[in-house]
Protein backbone atom coordinates (compact mmCIF):
# COMPACT_ATOMS: atom_id res chain seq x y z
CA UNK A 1 0.00 0.00 0.00
CA UNK A 2 2.40 2.87 0.92
CA UNK A 3 4.79 1.30 -1.77
CA UNK A 4 1.54 2.46 -4.54
CA UNK A 5 1.39 5.37 -2.94
CA UNK A 6 5.26 6.46 -2.36
CA UNK A 7 4.79 5.32 -6.50
CA UNK A 8 2.26 7.62 -7.25
CA UNK A 9 4.19 10.50 -5.45
CA UNK A 10 6.92 10.12 -7.41
CA UNK A 11 5.77 9.77 -10.86
CA UNK A 12 3.60 12.71 -9.82
CA UNK A 13 6.79 14.79 -8.81
CA UNK A 14 9.26 13.13 -11.44
CA UNK A 15 8.42 15.90 -14.26
CA UNK A 16 10.08 18.70 -11.94
CA UNK A 17 13.64 17.01 -12.03
CA UNK A 18 13.75 18.27 -14.73
CA UNK A 19 15.08 22.08 -14.71
CA UNK A 20 13.52 22.87 -17.87
CA UNK A 21 10.02 21.60 -16.53
CA UNK A 22 10.68 23.91 -13.27
CA UNK A 23 10.93 27.10 -15.57
CA UNK A 24 7.48 25.89 -17.42
CA UNK A 25 5.70 25.68 -14.30
CA UNK A 26 6.61 28.91 -13.45
CA UNK A 27 6.26 30.57 -15.92
CA UNK A 28 2.82 28.76 -16.43
CA UNK A 29 1.82 30.16 -13.24
CA UNK A 30 2.52 33.69 -13.36
CA UNK A 31 0.91 33.83 -17.01
CA UNK A 32 -2.02 31.89 -16.44
CA UNK A 33 -2.80 33.97 -13.14
CA UNK A 34 -1.67 37.26 -14.78
CA UNK A 35 -3.61 37.08 -17.93
CA UNK A 36 -7.12 35.87 -16.06
CA UNK A 37 -6.66 38.69 -13.66
CA UNK A 38 -6.49 40.94 -16.65
CA UNK A 39 -9.35 39.35 -18.40
CA UNK A 40 -11.62 40.17 -16.38
CA UNK A 41 -10.84 44.09 -17.69
CA UNK A 42 -11.42 43.05 -21.18
CA UNK A 43 -14.25 41.08 -20.98
CA UNK A 44 -16.27 43.44 -19.37
CA UNK A 45 -14.62 46.37 -22.00
CA UNK A 46 -15.32 44.03 -24.37
CA UNK A 47 -12.44 44.34 -25.84
CA UNK A 48 -11.64 40.78 -26.65
CA UNK A 49 -11.56 40.85 -30.19
CA UNK A 50 -9.47 44.03 -29.90
CA UNK A 51 -6.69 41.87 -27.88
CA UNK A 52 -6.89 39.44 -30.76
CA UNK A 53 -6.10 42.50 -33.06
CA UNK A 54 -3.21 43.17 -30.95
CA UNK A 55 -1.97 40.13 -30.69
CA UNK A 56 -1.14 40.02 -34.47
CA UNK A 57 0.16 43.37 -34.78
CA UNK A 58 3.06 41.99 -32.93
CA UNK A 59 4.81 40.62 -35.34
CA UNK A 60 6.41 43.46 -37.36
CA UNK A 61 8.01 44.61 -33.80
CA UNK A 62 9.19 40.96 -33.43
CA UNK A 63 10.61 40.70 -37.19
CA UNK A 64 12.46 44.27 -36.75
CA UNK A 65 13.81 43.26 -33.57
CA UNK A 66 15.03 39.99 -34.77
CA UNK A 67 16.86 41.59 -37.86
CA UNK A 68 18.66 43.83 -35.22
CA UNK A 69 19.40 42.11 -32.42
CA UNK A 70 18.74 38.19 -33.14
CA UNK A 71 16.29 35.90 -31.14
CA UNK A 72 16.76 37.43 -27.37
CA UNK A 73 13.98 37.81 -25.08
CA UNK A 74 14.44 41.52 -24.55
CA UNK A 75 14.74 42.39 -28.21
CA UNK A 76 11.60 40.60 -28.80
CA UNK A 77 9.76 42.22 -25.74
CA UNK A 78 10.35 45.52 -26.95
CA UNK A 79 10.35 45.10 -30.59
CA UNK A 80 6.60 43.60 -30.20
CA UNK A 81 5.80 45.96 -27.58
CA UNK A 82 6.66 48.86 -29.40
CA UNK A 83 4.69 47.48 -32.90
CA UNK A 84 1.34 46.48 -31.13
CA UNK A 85 1.31 50.14 -28.70
CA UNK A 86 2.02 51.79 -32.49
CA UNK A 87 -1.12 50.18 -34.10
CA UNK A 88 -2.96 50.48 -30.27
CA UNK A 89 -2.36 54.29 -30.07
CA UNK A 90 -2.39 54.75 -33.50
CA UNK A 91 -6.19 53.71 -34.12
CA UNK A 92 -6.93 55.47 -30.63
CA UNK A 93 -5.81 58.52 -32.34
CA UNK A 94 -7.33 57.59 -35.74
CA UNK A 95 -10.79 57.16 -34.17
CA UNK A 96 -10.34 60.00 -32.46
CA UNK A 97 -9.46 62.57 -34.92
CA UNK A 98 -11.44 61.52 -38.33
CA UNK A 99 -14.96 59.42 -38.67
CA UNK A 100 -13.52 56.21 -38.76
CA UNK A 101 -14.85 54.36 -36.03
CA UNK A 102 -12.31 52.42 -33.34
CA UNK A 103 -13.30 48.91 -34.17
CA UNK A 104 -12.31 49.80 -38.05
CA UNK A 105 -9.13 51.44 -37.62
CA UNK A 106 -8.10 48.53 -35.48
CA UNK A 107 -8.78 45.97 -37.81
CA UNK A 108 -7.11 48.02 -40.40
CA UNK A 109 -3.57 48.81 -39.10
CA UNK A 110 -3.46 45.31 -37.51
CA UNK A 111 -3.91 43.75 -40.84
CA UNK A 112 -1.65 45.93 -42.07
CA UNK A 113 0.59 45.25 -39.73
CA UNK A 114 0.84 41.83 -39.72
CA UNK A 115 1.64 41.78 -43.72
CA UNK A 116 4.30 44.00 -42.96
CA UNK A 117 5.36 41.49 -40.42
CA UNK A 118 5.59 38.99 -42.83
CA UNK A 119 7.51 40.55 -45.08
CA UNK A 120 10.02 41.78 -42.70
CA UNK A 121 10.63 38.43 -41.50
CA UNK A 122 12.13 36.93 -44.70
CA UNK A 123 15.03 39.76 -44.06
CA UNK A 124 15.67 38.06 -40.60
CA UNK A 125 18.94 37.16 -39.72
CA UNK A 126 17.57 34.23 -38.14
CA UNK A 127 14.54 31.90 -39.18
CA UNK A 128 11.69 33.09 -37.07
CA UNK A 129 8.76 30.30 -37.21
CA UNK A 130 5.32 31.39 -37.35
CA UNK A 131 3.92 28.64 -35.26
CA UNK A 132 5.89 29.18 -32.85
CA UNK A 133 4.83 32.58 -32.62
CA UNK A 134 0.93 31.43 -32.57
CA UNK A 135 1.96 28.75 -30.13
CA UNK A 136 5.22 29.02 -28.24
CA UNK A 137 7.29 26.74 -26.91
CA UNK A 138 6.93 26.15 -22.76
CA UNK A 139 9.17 24.18 -22.66
CA UNK A 140 12.07 25.91 -23.82
CA UNK A 141 11.43 28.98 -21.55
CA UNK A 142 14.74 30.45 -20.23
CA UNK A 143 15.83 32.47 -17.54
CA UNK A 144 15.46 35.98 -19.58
CA UNK A 145 11.83 34.49 -20.39
CA UNK A 146 11.14 33.97 -16.74
CA UNK A 147 12.41 37.06 -15.69
CA UNK A 148 10.23 39.22 -18.48
CA UNK A 149 6.92 37.31 -17.21
CA UNK A 150 7.90 38.21 -13.31
CA UNK A 151 7.97 41.99 -14.25
CA UNK A 152 5.46 41.62 -16.15
CA UNK A 153 2.91 40.19 -13.65
CA UNK A 154 4.77 42.58 -11.11
CA UNK A 155 3.45 45.39 -12.96
CA UNK A 156 0.47 44.50 -14.38
CA UNK A 157 -1.04 43.27 -11.05
CA UNK A 158 0.15 45.95 -9.48
CA UNK A 159 -1.08 48.84 -11.82
CA UNK A 160 -4.61 46.95 -11.81
CA UNK A 161 -4.63 46.16 -7.86
CA UNK A 162 -4.14 50.06 -7.07
CA UNK A 163 -6.38 51.33 -10.08
CA UNK A 164 -9.01 48.81 -9.23
CA UNK A 165 -11.74 51.85 -8.03
CA UNK A 166 -11.10 54.17 -11.47
CA UNK A 167 -11.42 51.14 -13.62
CA UNK A 168 -14.30 49.54 -11.87
CA UNK A 169 -15.86 53.26 -12.72
CA UNK A 170 -14.92 53.30 -16.57
CA UNK A 171 -15.81 50.19 -17.09
CA UNK A 172 -19.10 50.25 -16.06
CA UNK A 173 -19.99 53.73 -17.51
CA UNK A 174 -17.98 55.98 -19.14
CA UNK A 175 -19.56 59.05 -19.04
CA UNK A 176 -20.51 58.52 -15.50
CA UNK A 177 -16.78 58.33 -14.65
CA UNK A 178 -15.86 61.38 -16.63
CA UNK A 179 -18.15 63.28 -14.98
CA UNK A 180 -17.25 62.50 -11.99
CA UNK A 181 -13.85 63.25 -12.49
CA UNK A 182 -11.97 60.34 -13.22
CA UNK A 183 -8.93 60.33 -16.24
CA UNK A 184 -11.25 58.09 -18.37
CA UNK A 185 -8.64 58.46 -21.74
CA UNK A 186 -5.79 57.59 -19.12
CA UNK A 187 -7.23 54.41 -17.98
CA UNK A 188 -8.35 53.05 -20.82
CA UNK A 189 -4.83 54.14 -23.01
CA UNK A 190 -3.46 52.44 -19.50
CA UNK A 191 -5.32 49.11 -20.03
CA UNK A 192 -4.37 49.25 -23.55
CA UNK A 193 -0.26 49.25 -22.31
CA UNK A 194 -0.96 46.57 -20.19
CA UNK A 195 -2.65 44.05 -22.41
CA UNK A 196 0.10 44.09 -25.20
CA UNK A 197 2.70 43.81 -22.00
CA UNK A 198 0.82 40.99 -21.03
CA UNK A 199 0.59 39.38 -24.40
CA UNK A 200 4.22 39.89 -25.24
CA UNK A 201 5.49 38.96 -21.89
CA UNK A 202 3.72 35.28 -22.43
CA UNK A 203 4.83 35.09 -25.78
CA UNK A 204 7.87 32.76 -25.28
CA UNK A 205 6.11 30.41 -23.06
CA UNK A 206 2.59 29.85 -24.88
CA UNK A 207 2.41 32.13 -27.65
CA UNK A 208 -0.19 34.85 -28.82
CA UNK A 209 -3.15 32.63 -29.70
CA UNK A 210 -2.66 30.74 -26.50
CA UNK A 211 -1.94 33.91 -24.35
CA UNK A 212 -5.25 35.52 -25.90
CA UNK A 213 -6.87 32.49 -24.46
CA UNK A 214 -5.82 32.68 -21.18
CA UNK A 215 -6.73 36.01 -21.31
CA UNK A 216 -10.34 35.44 -22.28
CA UNK A 217 -11.78 32.18 -21.78
CA UNK A 218 -10.52 31.82 -17.55
CA UNK A 219 -12.67 35.67 -17.04
CA UNK A 220 -15.64 34.89 -19.43
CA UNK A 221 -15.66 31.31 -17.09
CA UNK A 222 -15.81 33.69 -14.09
CA UNK A 223 -18.16 36.08 -15.51
CA UNK A 224 -20.84 33.40 -15.83
CA UNK A 225 -20.40 32.44 -12.05
CA UNK A 226 -20.57 35.44 -9.93
CA UNK A 227 -22.65 39.14 -9.69
CA UNK A 228 -19.36 40.54 -7.83
CA UNK A 229 -16.61 42.01 -9.64
CA UNK A 230 -14.48 41.37 -7.12
CA UNK A 231 -14.78 37.08 -7.39
CA UNK A 232 -14.86 37.50 -10.95
CA UNK A 233 -11.55 39.00 -10.80
CA UNK A 234 -9.93 37.05 -8.61
CA UNK A 235 -12.00 34.14 -9.66
CA UNK A 236 -10.34 34.24 -13.16
CA UNK A 237 -6.80 34.45 -11.95
CA UNK A 238 -6.94 31.52 -10.26
CA UNK A 239 -9.01 29.45 -12.91
CA UNK A 240 -6.25 30.83 -15.35
CA UNK A 241 -3.49 29.47 -13.33
CA UNK A 242 -5.06 26.07 -12.48
CA UNK A 243 -5.67 25.56 -15.91
CA UNK A 244 -2.31 26.65 -17.05
CA UNK A 245 -0.78 24.48 -14.41
CA UNK A 246 -2.57 21.37 -14.77
CA UNK A 247 -2.54 21.50 -18.98
CA UNK A 248 0.91 21.63 -18.24
CA UNK A 249 0.78 17.87 -15.88
CA UNK A 250 -1.81 16.78 -18.57
CA UNK A 251 0.39 17.37 -21.31
CA UNK A 252 3.46 15.74 -19.67
CA UNK A 253 2.22 12.54 -19.20
CA UNK A 254 -0.45 12.21 -22.15
CA UNK A 255 2.43 13.41 -23.85
CA UNK A 256 0.44 15.96 -26.39
CA UNK A 257 1.46 19.64 -27.01
CA UNK A 258 1.09 22.04 -24.03
CA UNK A 259 -0.67 24.69 -25.71
CA UNK A 260 -3.54 22.99 -26.68
CA UNK A 261 -3.89 21.03 -23.48
CA UNK A 262 -3.87 24.05 -21.59
CA UNK A 263 -7.06 25.55 -23.54
CA UNK A 264 -8.95 22.49 -23.57
CA UNK A 265 -9.05 22.49 -19.58
CA UNK A 266 -9.95 25.46 -19.58
CA UNK A 267 -12.90 24.71 -22.61
CA UNK A 268 -14.24 22.27 -19.93
CA UNK A 269 -14.37 24.89 -17.24
CA UNK A 270 -16.23 27.33 -19.55
CA UNK A 271 -18.88 24.91 -20.65
CA UNK A 272 -19.42 23.22 -17.32
CA UNK A 273 -20.04 27.16 -16.23
CA UNK A 274 -22.17 27.93 -19.45
CA UNK A 275 -24.05 24.80 -19.17
CA UNK A 276 -24.35 24.45 -14.94
CA UNK A 277 -23.90 28.03 -13.60
CA UNK A 278 -25.89 28.14 -10.34
CA UNK A 279 -27.53 31.61 -12.06
CA UNK A 280 -26.91 32.02 -15.42
CA UNK A 281 -26.00 28.29 -16.89
CA UNK A 282 -28.23 27.37 -19.56
CA UNK A 283 -29.44 24.24 -17.90
CA UNK A 284 -30.14 25.63 -14.60
CA UNK A 285 -31.92 28.00 -15.81
CA UNK A 286 -34.81 26.17 -17.17
CA UNK A 287 -34.44 23.40 -13.97
CA UNK A 288 -35.17 26.69 -11.71
CA UNK A 289 -38.68 27.72 -11.27
CA UNK A 290 -37.44 30.66 -8.42
CA UNK A 291 -38.95 34.05 -8.30
CA UNK A 292 -38.80 36.96 -5.93
CA UNK A 293 -41.50 38.67 -3.37
CA UNK A 294 -40.15 41.81 -3.03
CA UNK A 295 -41.77 43.39 -6.40
CA UNK A 296 -45.12 42.37 -5.17
CA UNK A 297 -44.88 43.80 -1.72
CA UNK A 298 -43.14 46.73 -3.59
CA UNK A 299 -46.52 47.43 -5.33
CA UNK A 300 -48.56 46.47 -2.41
CA UNK A 301 -46.82 49.53 -0.43
CA UNK A 302 -46.69 51.74 -2.99
CA UNK A 303 -50.52 52.13 -3.00
CA UNK A 304 -50.65 52.63 0.19
CA UNK A 305 -48.06 55.74 0.41
CA UNK A 306 -49.44 59.12 0.72
CA UNK A 307 -47.19 60.45 -1.65
CA UNK A 308 -50.11 59.77 -4.71
CA UNK A 309 -53.23 58.25 -5.40
CA UNK A 310 -54.21 54.63 -6.82
CA UNK A 311 -55.11 55.76 -10.35
CA UNK A 312 -58.87 55.21 -10.57
CA UNK A 313 -60.36 52.66 -12.85
CA UNK A 314 -62.90 54.56 -15.14
CA UNK B 1 -34.28 82.66 -10.52
CA UNK B 2 -31.12 83.64 -8.21
CA UNK B 3 -32.56 85.46 -5.72
CA UNK B 4 -30.52 88.71 -4.92
CA UNK B 5 -27.68 88.17 -2.11
CA UNK B 6 -23.87 87.76 -2.53
CA UNK B 7 -24.04 84.25 -2.15
CA UNK B 8 -22.96 82.01 -4.96
CA UNK B 9 -25.73 80.11 -6.88
CA UNK B 10 -25.59 76.54 -6.95
CA UNK B 11 -25.25 76.46 -10.63
CA UNK B 12 -24.18 79.55 -12.68
CA UNK B 13 -23.81 79.20 -16.74
CA UNK B 14 -22.34 82.44 -18.51
CA UNK B 15 -22.84 82.82 -22.51
CA UNK B 16 -22.45 78.80 -23.14
CA UNK B 17 -22.33 77.83 -26.51
CA UNK B 18 -21.55 74.16 -27.47
CA UNK B 19 -21.43 73.00 -31.00
CA UNK B 20 -21.39 69.85 -32.98
CA UNK B 21 -18.84 69.91 -36.32
CA UNK B 22 -19.64 73.95 -35.86
CA UNK B 23 -23.20 73.87 -35.50
CA UNK B 24 -24.19 75.44 -32.62
CA UNK B 25 -26.58 72.65 -30.40
CA UNK B 26 -26.52 75.42 -27.52
CA UNK B 27 -26.24 79.23 -28.38
CA UNK B 28 -24.88 82.03 -26.09
CA UNK B 29 -26.67 80.60 -22.93
CA UNK B 30 -26.90 82.58 -19.45
CA UNK B 31 -28.56 81.26 -16.51
CA UNK B 32 -28.31 81.00 -12.63
CA UNK B 33 -30.56 78.02 -10.89
CA UNK B 34 -30.51 77.73 -6.39
CA UNK B 35 -30.60 74.73 -4.80
CA UNK B 36 -33.74 73.10 -3.71
CA UNK B 37 -35.14 73.16 -7.12
CA UNK B 38 -36.43 70.29 -9.79
CA UNK B 39 -36.04 71.80 -12.28
CA UNK B 40 -37.97 70.58 -15.64
CA UNK B 41 -35.53 71.07 -19.25
CA UNK B 42 -38.21 70.99 -21.62
CA UNK B 43 -38.23 71.64 -25.69
CA UNK B 44 -38.22 69.86 -28.92
CA UNK B 45 -35.69 67.29 -30.17
CA UNK B 46 -32.82 68.72 -30.98
CA UNK B 47 -33.26 71.52 -29.16
CA UNK B 48 -29.80 71.09 -26.68
CA UNK B 49 -31.06 69.67 -23.59
CA UNK B 50 -28.51 66.62 -23.66
CA UNK B 51 -26.28 68.61 -24.95
CA UNK B 52 -26.58 70.68 -21.85
CA UNK B 53 -26.90 67.89 -19.61
CA UNK B 54 -23.68 66.96 -21.22
CA UNK B 55 -21.52 69.69 -20.77
CA UNK B 56 -22.98 70.74 -16.92
CA UNK B 57 -21.83 67.08 -16.10
CA UNK B 58 -18.14 68.31 -17.94
CA UNK B 59 -18.92 65.85 -20.81
CA UNK B 60 -18.47 68.22 -23.28
CA UNK B 61 -15.93 70.73 -23.96
CA UNK B 62 -17.61 74.41 -24.20
CA UNK B 63 -16.83 76.41 -27.46
CA UNK B 64 -17.67 79.93 -25.63
CA UNK B 65 -18.52 80.96 -22.09
CA UNK B 66 -18.26 78.85 -18.65
CA UNK B 67 -19.93 76.74 -16.20
CA UNK B 68 -19.57 77.63 -11.80
CA UNK B 69 -20.88 75.01 -9.41
CA UNK B 70 -21.25 76.89 -6.17
CA UNK B 71 -18.57 79.52 -7.57
CA UNK B 72 -16.19 77.20 -8.38
CA UNK B 73 -15.09 75.42 -11.79
CA UNK B 74 -16.41 71.87 -13.37
CA UNK B 75 -12.98 69.90 -12.88
CA UNK B 76 -12.66 70.93 -9.22
CA UNK B 77 -16.70 70.48 -8.74
CA UNK B 78 -16.57 66.94 -10.01
CA UNK B 79 -17.28 65.00 -7.21
CA UNK B 80 -20.76 67.58 -6.04
CA UNK B 81 -22.12 66.60 -9.91
CA UNK B 82 -23.90 63.22 -10.50
CA UNK B 83 -24.75 62.65 -13.81
CA UNK B 84 -27.52 59.86 -14.22
CA UNK B 85 -26.71 58.10 -17.56
CA UNK B 86 -29.12 57.50 -20.23
CA UNK B 87 -30.54 53.45 -19.59
CA UNK B 88 -28.94 51.99 -23.21
CA UNK B 89 -26.07 53.26 -22.18
CA UNK B 90 -25.43 51.18 -19.06
CA UNK B 91 -24.73 47.34 -19.27
CA UNK B 92 -27.37 46.15 -16.87
CA UNK B 93 -25.13 42.09 -16.91
CA UNK B 94 -22.12 44.09 -15.49
CA UNK B 95 -20.81 42.09 -11.99
CA UNK B 96 -22.25 44.07 -9.35
CA UNK B 97 -25.21 43.91 -7.27
CA UNK B 98 -27.22 47.19 -5.84
CA UNK B 99 -25.19 47.89 -2.91
CA UNK B 100 -21.68 47.16 -5.36
CA UNK B 101 -23.42 50.21 -7.21
CA UNK B 102 -24.09 52.69 -4.09
CA UNK B 103 -20.91 51.89 -2.46
CA UNK B 104 -19.40 53.24 -6.15
CA UNK B 105 -20.39 56.61 -5.18
CA UNK B 106 -18.09 56.28 -2.20
CA UNK B 107 -15.10 55.75 -4.06
CA UNK B 108 -14.07 59.59 -4.98
CA UNK B 109 -14.15 59.54 -0.65
CA UNK B 110 -12.53 56.57 0.30
CA UNK B 111 -9.54 57.10 -2.09
CA UNK B 112 -7.53 54.72 -4.25
CA UNK B 113 -7.00 51.79 -1.73
CA UNK B 114 -8.32 53.34 1.42
CA UNK B 115 -11.30 50.69 3.01
CA UNK B 116 -14.71 52.10 3.91
CA UNK B 117 -14.73 53.66 7.44
CA UNK B 118 -17.62 53.31 9.54
CA UNK B 119 -19.35 56.83 8.10
CA UNK B 120 -19.08 55.61 4.61
CA UNK B 121 -20.61 52.20 5.59
CA UNK B 122 -23.47 54.40 7.13
CA UNK B 123 -23.91 56.68 4.11
CA UNK B 124 -23.76 53.71 1.92
CA UNK B 125 -27.11 52.37 4.60
CA UNK B 126 -28.48 55.70 4.39
CA UNK B 127 -28.45 55.45 0.30
CA UNK B 128 -30.58 52.18 0.30
CA UNK B 129 -33.07 53.37 2.95
CA UNK B 130 -33.84 56.79 1.14
CA UNK B 131 -34.56 55.04 -1.86
CA UNK B 132 -35.84 51.78 -0.42
CA UNK B 133 -33.34 49.53 -2.16
CA UNK B 134 -32.43 47.83 1.61
CA UNK B 135 -34.40 44.74 0.61
CA UNK B 136 -32.80 44.65 -2.99
CA UNK B 137 -29.19 45.32 -2.04
CA UNK B 138 -28.07 41.90 -3.00
CA UNK B 139 -29.79 41.75 -6.26
CA UNK B 140 -27.87 41.85 -9.40
CA UNK B 141 -28.85 45.46 -11.16
CA UNK B 142 -30.54 43.53 -13.57
CA UNK B 143 -32.99 41.74 -11.65
CA UNK B 144 -34.67 44.92 -11.06
CA UNK B 145 -37.51 47.11 -12.49
CA UNK B 146 -37.20 49.54 -14.51
CA UNK B 147 -37.95 52.64 -11.73
CA UNK B 148 -35.71 50.55 -9.28
CA UNK B 149 -33.29 51.01 -11.71
CA UNK B 150 -33.47 54.57 -11.22
CA UNK B 151 -33.66 54.88 -7.75
CA UNK B 152 -30.67 52.89 -7.85
CA UNK B 153 -27.99 55.32 -9.49
CA UNK B 154 -30.17 58.08 -7.34
CA UNK B 155 -29.32 56.06 -4.56
CA UNK B 156 -25.51 56.04 -5.66
CA UNK B 157 -25.54 60.28 -6.27
CA UNK B 158 -26.66 60.23 -2.97
CA UNK B 159 -23.84 57.97 -0.79
CA UNK B 160 -21.57 60.28 -3.59
CA UNK B 161 -23.01 63.53 -1.46
CA UNK B 162 -24.00 65.47 -4.83
CA UNK B 163 -25.57 68.46 -4.14
CA UNK B 164 -26.34 68.65 -8.66
CA UNK B 165 -28.09 66.16 -10.12
CA UNK B 166 -28.28 65.70 -13.50
CA UNK B 167 -30.94 63.42 -15.29
CA UNK B 168 -31.65 62.55 -19.02
CA UNK B 169 -34.95 61.85 -19.65
CA UNK B 170 -35.62 59.89 -16.18
CA UNK B 171 -38.93 58.80 -17.26
CA UNK B 172 -38.66 57.40 -20.38
CA UNK B 173 -39.70 53.73 -20.96
CA UNK B 174 -40.86 54.05 -17.42
CA UNK B 175 -44.91 52.55 -17.02
CA UNK B 176 -47.28 54.44 -13.90
CA UNK B 177 -46.21 52.84 -10.43
CA UNK B 178 -42.56 53.08 -11.32
CA UNK B 179 -43.24 57.00 -12.94
CA UNK B 180 -44.81 58.05 -9.85
CA UNK B 181 -42.30 56.26 -7.14
CA UNK B 182 -39.23 57.93 -9.12
CA UNK B 183 -41.34 61.81 -8.88
CA UNK B 184 -41.59 61.24 -5.00
CA UNK B 185 -38.12 60.08 -4.63
CA UNK B 186 -36.92 63.07 -6.68
CA UNK B 187 -39.37 65.12 -4.71
CA UNK B 188 -37.32 63.84 -1.00
CA UNK B 189 -34.25 65.30 -3.54
CA UNK B 190 -35.22 68.54 -3.63
CA UNK B 191 -37.02 68.72 -0.39
CA UNK B 192 -33.14 67.80 1.34
CA UNK B 193 -32.16 71.08 -0.39
CA UNK B 194 -30.51 69.22 -3.88
CA UNK B 195 -30.66 70.86 -7.22
CA UNK B 196 -32.41 68.79 -9.82
CA UNK B 197 -32.11 69.25 -13.49
CA UNK B 198 -34.37 66.86 -15.29
CA UNK B 199 -35.06 66.74 -19.49
CA UNK B 200 -38.58 65.74 -20.17
CA UNK B 201 -40.06 64.85 -23.05
CA UNK B 202 -43.95 65.31 -22.36
CA UNK B 203 -45.19 68.72 -21.06
CA UNK B 204 -48.56 67.44 -19.80
CA UNK B 205 -46.99 65.34 -16.67
CA UNK B 206 -44.66 68.53 -16.24
CA UNK B 207 -46.61 71.12 -13.78
CA UNK B 208 -46.56 68.79 -10.29
CA UNK B 209 -42.86 67.97 -9.94
CA UNK B 210 -41.36 70.74 -11.34
CA UNK B 211 -41.18 73.79 -9.42
CA UNK B 212 -39.09 76.00 -12.02
CA UNK B 213 -38.73 75.17 -16.08
CA UNK B 214 -36.41 75.62 -18.49
CA UNK B 215 -37.31 76.12 -22.59
CA UNK B 216 -34.89 75.19 -24.39
CA UNK B 217 -34.45 75.75 -28.37
CA UNK B 218 -31.35 75.88 -29.34
CA UNK B 219 -31.17 79.23 -27.72
CA UNK B 220 -32.50 79.97 -24.19
CA UNK B 221 -36.28 80.61 -24.75
CA UNK B 222 -37.53 81.09 -20.83
CA UNK B 223 -36.52 80.25 -17.28
CA UNK B 224 -38.40 80.43 -14.68
CA UNK B 225 -41.42 79.05 -12.27
CA UNK B 226 -43.26 76.59 -14.42
CA UNK B 227 -46.30 78.20 -15.15
CA UNK B 228 -44.54 81.26 -16.62
CA UNK B 229 -41.91 79.67 -18.37
CA UNK B 230 -44.22 77.21 -19.75
CA UNK B 231 -46.75 80.15 -20.63
CA UNK B 232 -48.64 79.34 -24.47
CA UNK B 233 -46.49 82.33 -26.15
CA UNK B 234 -42.88 80.51 -25.07
CA UNK B 235 -44.26 77.15 -26.45
CA UNK B 236 -45.10 78.91 -29.03
CA UNK B 237 -41.52 80.35 -29.25
CA UNK B 238 -40.23 77.02 -28.36
CA UNK B 239 -41.96 74.50 -30.69
CA UNK B 240 -43.81 77.03 -33.33
CA UNK B 241 -40.96 78.06 -35.26
CA UNK B 242 -38.14 76.52 -36.17
CA UNK B 243 -35.99 79.39 -35.54
CA UNK B 244 -36.15 81.49 -32.25
CA UNK B 245 -33.66 84.12 -32.68
CA UNK B 246 -33.50 84.44 -28.41
CA UNK B 247 -32.74 87.53 -26.10
CA UNK B 248 -28.90 87.33 -26.48
CA UNK B 249 -26.27 89.19 -28.06
CA UNK B 250 -22.96 88.33 -29.95
CA UNK B 251 -19.92 89.76 -27.80
CA UNK B 252 -17.60 89.26 -30.81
Amino acid sequence: MMNWFSHLLSSVVEPFDYAFMQRALLSCTLIGFTNGFLGTFIILRRQALLADALSHSLLPGLAVAAMIVGLSPEGLLLGGLIAALFVALGAQLMARNSRLKEETAVASLYIIAFALGIVLIRFAKVKVDLTHFLFGNILGVGNGDLWIAYGAAFLTLGTLVLFQRPLLLTLFDVAVAQASGVRVRWVETGLLVLTVLGLVASLQAVGVLLSLGLLIIPAATAYLLTDSFNRMLWGGAFLGMVCSVGGLFLSFFANIPSGPCIVMLMAVFLGLAYLFSPRYGVLSRLIRGHHYHEESLERWEGHQGHDHQIPEKE
Amino acid sequence: MSTPTDQEPMLRIEDLTVSYHRVPAIHHLSLTLDPGHCVGLFGPNGAGKSTLLKSIAGLLKPETGRILIEGITLEKAASLIAYLPQRESVDWDFPVTVRGLVEMGRYHQVGLLGSFSPRDQSAVEEALELFNLTPLARRQIKELSGGQQQRAFLARAWAQEADLYLLDEPFGGLDRNSATALASALKTLKERGKLLLVSHHSLAEAEPLFDTAILLNGELVACGPTQEALSPRNLECAYGTAIYSGNHHHSS
